[in-house]
């Protein structure tokens, strides 16, 4: 493999369908070699996107670059792009082996050199023994291996995917993860990854682009994603079980409060609400906070209901404003419905998001209730 | 858990044995009754035609009362009208007819009886007919007392069907030979009086006509001159048969593709035909021929004896089928209700799909005139006939070539399709107006186009003139006019495939074109490669359904050409319309059909193969 990985950059990249603005104002900068993830709702604009950057619809405003070049006038088989789509898209008249020379021979290469590149993909993705089926007569799995294979045996600089894994079986499209994983450290290509599963976002991204409605929402790395949401919107979309929420307003006293908790500080705002994610909630049948950065500032409350996952236990409590949270917590805790349980807070793992739903800060630890 | 069996005795299972037995034994009836039928029809209708003849006898001045007598002997009676003039009777009696001579003498009736001599002998069929009924009754009741084995019970169904078919052809055989004898005697009849008319001076064709013997004919050949209405090639035909046929007193001839009856009769030296020469000595006694066109009993029972067959043993079949399921009372019940549901559909199918397609069939083997009862068996000979007719031939050949715009259609209507997708407005009424001719009646189409086709005053070639092109014989020449009928066939059918083609295109999964784009392809490529695969399937049905379509092509042709000019737009289907409707020759034009029928099927079957060869994949 010998093309050289590509940038791709979008600059200010829109897209309309009559009223519907499925992409707005799209800044992304993917590097070289990087697998950059697209992850959201369905509905968001993650597939119009991808079709954007390899030149299936035409943006209504905006530029896409590729490998240092403006491809806006350029047709999407002279991207030097790949795309393997959601529903694999093989042609069903041809065989394996012409689904995967399909690329070098429109493009007139040699059938020698279609030959050696097909018996090449074949057998970097054992397909070696199915090139003579065409795809009716392949399992899904298959179908979706020769799908990469497709994409991958043009060698081309960026590759795009869009849901490809969401056609397979769960235990699949783990091993499916993992190869695509692997293949991304073996070819150094950069791969743009559409996915609407946000564990697959987090698992394969370099970074990981968050989309709703037809925006950026925030673009990092996976930790970054999942520690310091931008905003409401990302901190909901990511993470399992979703983060905990607490509405909060200002008080007579000027401190904001929700619940049990009360926040002092100069606040701009006279709304926000405050995120826990349930990892960062201590459960003890001891209502000593045993987790680090906890206060005393726990609050104690009834279990409505466990869900024993095996490697961990998701309680559902009574939250402080009403609205259930959940606790992810220890398997050897030993809790039942019903229970009486004191919860502590990391509270310099939560975040306070201001009313337009942009993260503000950690909060800061609560002011004891005395009323507790 | 054990449910209990359940019960075999009581309800419908039981009585399907005893079903099984009414059936065979309707069947048995059936078949006897309409060999009885046949022959009494026929009696029936001879006598009619008997009576008709005495009738006509009786008008012809000095034959009268002492003719009939002569004819008839015991048979007839005449008798007076009535004084309060009665109502006018045409059925006397059972067997009998009465018949009132027209305007000259309105004051009698002539009746005839059937023949007494030609009483119904007593048939060997009905006893054996018994001994079938009584071995399936014997049957039903074995099968009363031993639950039926949950197996189709083949042998009883062969020997019922067996039993049927025997009884059939005994019948028929029988039927036969009773038809011949009321044919042959009804031939004597009418030969005798066209004889007597002859001698008595009147019409011996009109005698024959009464007789309802067609076409009667008579000449002397011992003077040409005396022809009455014998066509020349039938007094030819007589003149050319070898001495010792042309000396007995009765004999057959073919001729003019038909069969005469022959008979010699002598007349006495005092008579002379009703000729123009009163001066001219008579010659006597003069030999005279009759030839009388064959008369055949038109109610042949073969056909009515084998579909009642045909039919018992399918009933008798349906019914035993049901027998293994008589173990299982719902299972039974349920088949029951279905083909009570399917029952319609099927016997309309039968009668009108299958039943007219065999009778053509049947047609087709036998020498058939639309107005001569008259149809003999021909075997093959029809199919012989048009293997070598180089006219059927040349139709088939103009087919073929005809169909040949079938291609040219589909790539006009492909690419219309891939033009006219999309839904702006003037794409919608783009397709409208490419379809319109495919919901219009192909007479109007044809006589519109004609109009325009027009060599003189045709908008088409006076547009041409304008052009400074000389005026082209659109239709009147035998170069152009398969062609023209080609490209207005094409026009035709262009709108209904297109609509075809843009379906088929709206199903082709976009990804795929997506796909190919991203591959490099462009819109050759992509058309090559994703379209017309795409496409196969639409474009295979199109193929075919207009292939099928242009062989059976016939409005366009028939208002247009009428097959012209010098038989260049003659193609098959319009050949056999002419083949029946104007030389009234069925055999053949059946024949043809089924050859025709052989091509079309033929040519499905290769695109069928061929298409197979290529669509190894789902
Ligand atoms: N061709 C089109 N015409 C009109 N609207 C479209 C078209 N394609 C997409 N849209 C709209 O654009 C929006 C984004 O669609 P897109 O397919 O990009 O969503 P997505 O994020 O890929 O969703 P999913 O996860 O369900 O695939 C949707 O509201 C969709 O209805
Ligand atoms: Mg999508």
């Amino acid at each position: 493999m010998t093309t050289p990985p590509r940038a791709v950059s979008l600059r200010g990249v829109e897209k309309r369908f009559g009223d519907v603005a499925a992409v707005a104002a799209v800044d992304l900068d993917v590097r070289p070699g990087e697998l950059m993830v697209l992850v959201g709702p369905s509905g968001c604009g993650k597939s119009t996107l991808l079709r954007l950057i390899a030149g299936l619809e035409e943006a209504t405003a905006g530029e896409v670059w590729i490998g240092g070049r403006c491809v806006d006038n350029v047709a999407p088989g002279d991207r030097d792009v790949a795309m393997v789509f959601q529903s694999y898209a093989l042609y069903p008249h041809m065989t394996v082996a012409q689904n995967l020379g399909f690329g070098l021979k429109v493009r007139g290469a040699s059938r020698e050199d279609i030959g050696r590149r097909v018996d090449d993909v074949a057998a970097l993705l054992d397909l070696a023994g199915l090139l003579s089926r065409r795809p009716g007569q392949l399992s899904g799995g298959q179908r979706q291996r020769v799908a990469l294979g497709r994409a991958m045996v043009r060698d081309p600089g960026v590759f795009l995917f869009d849901e490809p894994l969401s056609n397979l079986d769960a235990g699949l499209r783990l091993r499916t993860r993992d190869e695509i994983a692997a293949l991304h450290r073996r070819l150094g290509t950069t791969m743009i990854f559409v996915t609407h599963d946000q564990v697959e976002a987090l698992s394969l991204g370099d970074r990981v682009a968050v989309m709703d409605g037809g925006r950026l929402q925030q673009v990092g790395t996976p930790h970054e994603i999942y520690r310091r949401p931008a905003n409401l919107f990302v901190a909901g979309f990511v993470g399992s079980p979703p983060i905990n929420r607490l509405p909060l307003s200002r008080g007579a006293d000027g401190h904001l409060a929700g619940g049990p908790f009360r926040f002092a500080g100069d606040w701009a705002f006279d709304e926000a609400t405050l995120g826990v994610r349930p990892e960062d909630l201590g459960a003890d049948p001891e209502p000593t906070g045993a987790l680090p950065g906890a206060t005393p500032a726990d609050f104690k409350t009834t279990v409505l209901r466990v869900e024993a996952l095996g490697s961990e236990q998701r309680v559902h409590l009574d939250g402080p404003a009403g609205a259930a949270w959940i606790a992810r917590v220890s398997p050897a805790l030993e809790v039942a419905a019903g229970d009486r349980l004191a919860v502590s807070v990391a509270w310099d793992r939560g975040h306070l998001f201001g009313p337009d739903g942009a993260r503000v800060a950690a909060p800061p630890c609560p002011i004891p209730d005395l009323r507790t | 858990m054990s449910r209990p069996p359940e019960r075999t005795d009581g309800g419908l299972p039981a009585f399907l044995p005893a079903i099984v037995t009414v059936a065979f034994t309707a069947g048995l009836a059936v078949i006897l009754l309409s060999a009885a039928a046949s022959v009494n029809g026929a009696r029936e209708r001879a006598t009619k035609n008997v009576a008709r003849m005495a009738a006509n006898l009786w008008e012809i001045p000095g034959a009268g009362a002492d003719a009939v007598a002569q004819l008839l002997g015991e048979r007839a009676t005449i008798e007076a009208v009535p004084a309060d003039g009665g109502a006018p009777r045409t059925r006397t009696e059972p067997g009998a007819y009465g018949y009132r001579p027209g305007a000259l003498d309105p004051s009698v009736w002539i009746a005839v009886a059937s023949d007494p001599d030609r009483a119904p002998p007593p048939r060997p069929t009905t006893p054996l007919a018994l001994l079938g009924i009584l071995l399936m009754i014997a049957w039903t009741a074995r099968r009363r007392r031993r639950p039926p084995p949950p197996r189709y019970p083949a042998a009883t169904l062969l020997l019922a069907a067996a039993f049927l078919a025997l009884v059939a052809l005994l019948a028929a055989r029988r039927a036969h030979h009773e038809l011949e004898a009321i044919s042959a005697a009804h031939l004597a009849h009418g030969i005798r009086a066209a004889e007597i008319a002859v001698t008595s001076g009147a019409d011996p064709t009109r005698a024959a006509r009464a007789a309802g013997l067609p076409w009667g004919t008579t000449a002397a050949l011992a003077d040409p001159a005396r022809l009455w209405t014998m066509p020349r090639a039938v007094s030819e035909a007589i003149a050319a048969l070898p001495p010792p046929l042309r000396t007995a007193p009765t004999s057959t001839l073919q001729a003019g593709g038909a069969t005469y009856h022959i008979a010699q009769t002598t007349l006495p030296p005092n008579t002379a035909p009703p000729t123009q020469s009163p001066t001219a000595p008579t010659p006597a006694p003069t030999t005279l021929h009759l030839a009388l066109l064959g008369y055949e009993e038109t109610a042949s029972p073969t056909v009515p004896l084998t579909a009642a067959s045909a039919g018992s043993t399918l009933l008798v079949a349906i019914i035993l089928s049901l027998l293994p399921l008589s173990a299982r009372p719902r299972a039974l019940r349920r088949t029951l209700a279905a083909w009570g549901f399917l029952a319609p559909a099927a016997t309309l199918l039968l009668v009108f799909t299958f039943g007219p397609l065999l009778f053509s069939l049947w047609i087709s083997l036998q020498e058939w005139h639309l107005v001569d009862p008259a149809h003999p068996f021909a075997g093959l000979d029809n199919y012989r006939n048009i293997i070598l007719d180089t006219a059927w031939w040349s139709s088939i050949r103009n087919t073929a070539v005809f169909t040949l715009h079938v291609p040219l259609a589909m790539a006009v209507a492909l690419a219309l399709a891939l033009l006219t997708q999309g839904s702006r407005r003037a794409v919608r009424w783009a397709r409208l107006a490419l379809f319109l001719p495919s919901i219009t009646s192909v007479v109007a189409i044809a006589v519109v186009w004609k109009w325009l086709l027009n060599d003189g005053y045709g908008l088409v070639n006076q547009l041409l003139a304008r052009a400074g092109i000389g005026p082209v014989p659109w239709l009147t020449s035998p170069d152009t006019a398969l062609a023209s009928l080609m490209l207005i066939s094409v026009w035709m059918v262009v709108g209904y495939q297109m609509v075809v083609f843009q379906a088929g295109l709206a199903a082709i999964p976009r990804d795929w074109y997506d796909a190919a784009r991203v591959d490099g392809a462009g819109p050759l490529q992509r058309f090559r490669h994703i379209t017309l695969p795409g496409l196969r399937h639409t474009l295979f049905f199109v193929l075919v359904t207009s292939v099928i379509g242009s062989f059976q092509v016939f409005g366009l042709v028939y208002v247009m050409t009428e097959g012209g000019p010098l038989g260049a737009t003659d193609v098959a289907v319009y050949h056999i319309y002419r083949e029946a409707w104007e030389f009234l020759r069925f055999g053949n034009a059946a024949a043809m059909s089924w050859v025709l029928f052989a091509v079309v099927f033929a040519a499905t079957w290769l695109h069928f193969r061929f298409l197979e060869g290529r669509r190894a994949h789902a």
